[in-house]
């Protein structure tokens, strides 16, 4: 599946790649706007991940372009700015997701493989890991056919650790990305703990492999 | 106590003037008084000289009797008490056609009449004393009715149209508010004074809003410069928690850092949010019911509460339908709430209470009454062991400013009570 990272920080867009390493992803780097029209002319991607501030040029343009040429790819922005006009004038013009800087990458990793999902699999939704079979519409997990009884807080919790197999997820992405809005005003991850108890604890009736590793201090990781 | 300026003035005029008038009158009194007396005594001198010239060479002591007859006014008398020069003095004498007592000057003055030893006595009726203080009085009071008429009427209408300037520049600068974009307009006027005050002020207004614009577009553009360095941190942080068989202590190391980082985003994000709230990005108004908003995240808020072992509670839950903003009330509320947890002990209570005036957060508290004349600033933190970002109740401020809500501040029964009015 192949990505396209338009971002003028260099830096940043490296460390998208580096991150989505080892995933079945192969990305693609440009940064500025006049690369990234050539280059969605020329091929398909899965994914675009569009900042909006460019030094050739606003972002807003080549969802423009993309929407004009008719294609089907999915795009994130990544933008420094935020405010509801932002967020709809870039809906409006066709993206499926936005994302505010600074970001943790495992929630960037997250949002990608929710797009991708839903665009690949028309709808269906359906992520399999192993003897995990989740629907992501229908908001049900099955372990090997068992139905495993999960609130909306775990299921968004286990669906975000599978997004991020075999990384480490710090406390403060896992607090962050389940509450939400409320993220910016709270500086309290405790809650978290309870939500991974009560997962492991009921991945483990249904005679589930213990997936989930305790990294010391940093978080988890899903292995 | 304070008085408006013009009845000040005018009080102190009105006072200045009754006391003013009330030393001049005895004066005027008494000078009026010696006038008229000098007056009184050189008329009766004329008429003695007159007297001496005109018929004292003829006069016979034969002429004596009639003389006293025919005259009322001067009299010829013997000169018993042995009266060697022109005396003048007062008397009073019954008048028989007023029937009654009144003053007199009188003149006495030693004459001769064929080698007889005369007094001559002349007299004129002196206006009554009382007469005299009853008319002055009656004229200084009327002086000093038309004073104070004529001051009252000069203030009400000529100085409060002379002061008029003065008062829209008080009230325009009454009005300004440096946060919120206006444009101020004094009217011109012809007074060089407060010509030069509404210069002055004009003056003072611009400078203090390109401060406060430049200060807040340096916030906006710190905070908006930080986004990507902090992005690019971020995500290099999380790239080094990836690297295999790492030791406890670089990943309590990263776990630090990855806190500290988080808590800077959060600080710039909180940033931006005021300079949007400040630039009217969230002038979008719907019509919010509280009650709802709180409804939608409260199982979020009683899960933070629960991790502490506080427990939330909702007192009264009305409706209470507001135009405002949806965002801006859910983080207003968000705040709060968080605020009310964090600033808790274990075991304590969080009450939230909604009715139709406006709603309340209240917790039990871990310490004393907060300082209110800080407690909104930005970065104003009671407790600066806590991990906050110093800007949830600034925030909170901003949001009932921009709606023109009132929020109050109460420390009651070791509760730390924030309530809003809509």
């Amino acid at each position: 599946m192949k990505i396209l990272i338009i971002e003028d920080e260099k830096e940043l867009a490296t460390s998208i790649i580096k991150y989505l390493e080892g995933y079945d992803y192969r990305c693609e780097y440009c940064g500025n706007l006049a690369e990234a029209q050539d280059k969605i002319s020329l091929y398909d991607y899965d994914c675009i991940l569009l900042d909006l501030m460019l030094p050739d040029g606003s972002g807003f343009e080549l969802l423009e372009e993309i929407k004009r040429q008719g294609k089907n790819d999915g795009v994130i922005i990544i933008s420094a700015k935020d405010g509801l006009a932002t967020r709809l004038s870039g809906l409006e013009l066709g993206a499926d997701d936005f994302l505010v800087k600074p970001f943790h990458l495992s929630e960037l990793l997250a949002r990608i493989h929710a797009l991708i999902r839903r665009k690949n699999f028309n709808g269906s939704n359906i992520l399999i890991y192993n003897e995990i079979r989740i629907d992501t519409l229908a908001k049900t997990v099955k372990i090997k056919d068992d139905l495993l009884d999960v609130t909306k807080k775990e299921l968004d919790l286990l669906l975000y650790l599978i997004s991020n197999k075999n990384r480490v997820v710090s406390k403060s992405s896992i607090a962050e990305h389940l509450s939400g809005d409320m993220a910016d005003m709270m500086d309290n991850h405790d809650f978290i703990y309870a939500h991974i108890k009560n997962l492991k604890r009921k991945l483990s009736e249904k005679r589930c492999t213990d997936y989930i590793k305790t990294v010391y201090g940093l978080g988890y990781k899903w292995q | 106590m304070k008085q408006p300026l013009l009845q000040k003035t005018l009080r102190i005029y009105a006072i200045y003037s009754i006391v003013a008038l009330l030393i001049i009158a005895p004066i005027f009194y008494f000078t009026i008084d010696k006038l008229y007396i000098d007056d009184a005594d050189d008329s009766l001198k004329l008429k003695q000289e007159e007297f001496d010239q005109s018929y004292l060479p003829s006069f016979t002591i034969a002429e004596v009797e009639a003389w006293n007859k025919y005259n009322r006014d001067t009299k010829l008398i013997l000169n018993t008490r042995g009266i060697k020069a022109v005396v003048l003095s007062d008397e009073i004498y019954y008048d028989e056609l007023d029937e009654e007592y009144e003053p007199y000057r009188v003149l006495a003055s030693p004459i001769m009449i064929e080698g007889q030893a005369y007094l001559i006595a002349i007299r004129t009726s002196l206006v009554e004393k009382e007469d005299l203080i009853e008319v002055i009085a009656f004229v200084f009071l009327g002086l000093i009715l038309v004073l104070i008429l004529g001051l009252i009427i000069i203030f009400r209408f000529y100085a409060r149209r002379l002061w008029q300037p003065f008062y829209n520049s008080l009230s325009i600068i009454e009005k300004f508010e440096v946060d919120k974009q206006q444009q101020v307009d004094f009217s011109p006027n012809d007074i060089d004074e407060f010509t030069r005050l509404d210069q002055a002020i004009e003056k003072l207004i611009q400078k203090n809003s390109d401060i406060y614009h430049g200060q807040k577009e340096f916030i906006e553009n710190a905070a908006q410069e930080m986004q990507t360095p902090l992005a690019v941190f971020k995500g290099k942080l999380e790239l080094l928690a990836q690297q295999p068989e790492m030791t406890e202590t670089q990943s309590v190391l990263i776990a630090d850092l990855d806190t500290s980082v988080s808590r800077l985003s959060k600080i710039n994000k909180n940033l931006l949010l005021l300079s949007r709230i400040d630039n009217h990005q969230f002038s979008d108004m719907t019509s919010v019911n509280v009650k709802t908003i709180l409804a939608k995240q409260f199982d979020f808020y009683a899960e933070q509460a629960a991790t502490k072992s506080i427990e939330l509670i909702q007192r009264d839950n009305l409706d209470l339908i507001i135009s405002s903003n949806s965002v801006l009330v859910e983080i207003a509320i968000g705040n709060l709430i968080l605020n009310a947890i964090k600033h808790n002990h274990a075991g304590g209570i969080v009450y939230i209470d909604v009715d139709r005036a406006g709603f309340a957060v209240s917790n039990t508290s871990v310490g004393q009454s907060l300082d209110e004349h800080v407690l909104f600033e930005r970065f104003a933190k009671s407790d600066h062991s806590t991990t906050g970002t110093g800007l949830g109740l600034s925030i909170v401020k901003r949001i009932v400013d921009f709606n023109n809500w009132k929020i109050d501040y109460s420390f009651k029964t070791n509760m730390h009570i924030f309530s809003i009015k809509c």
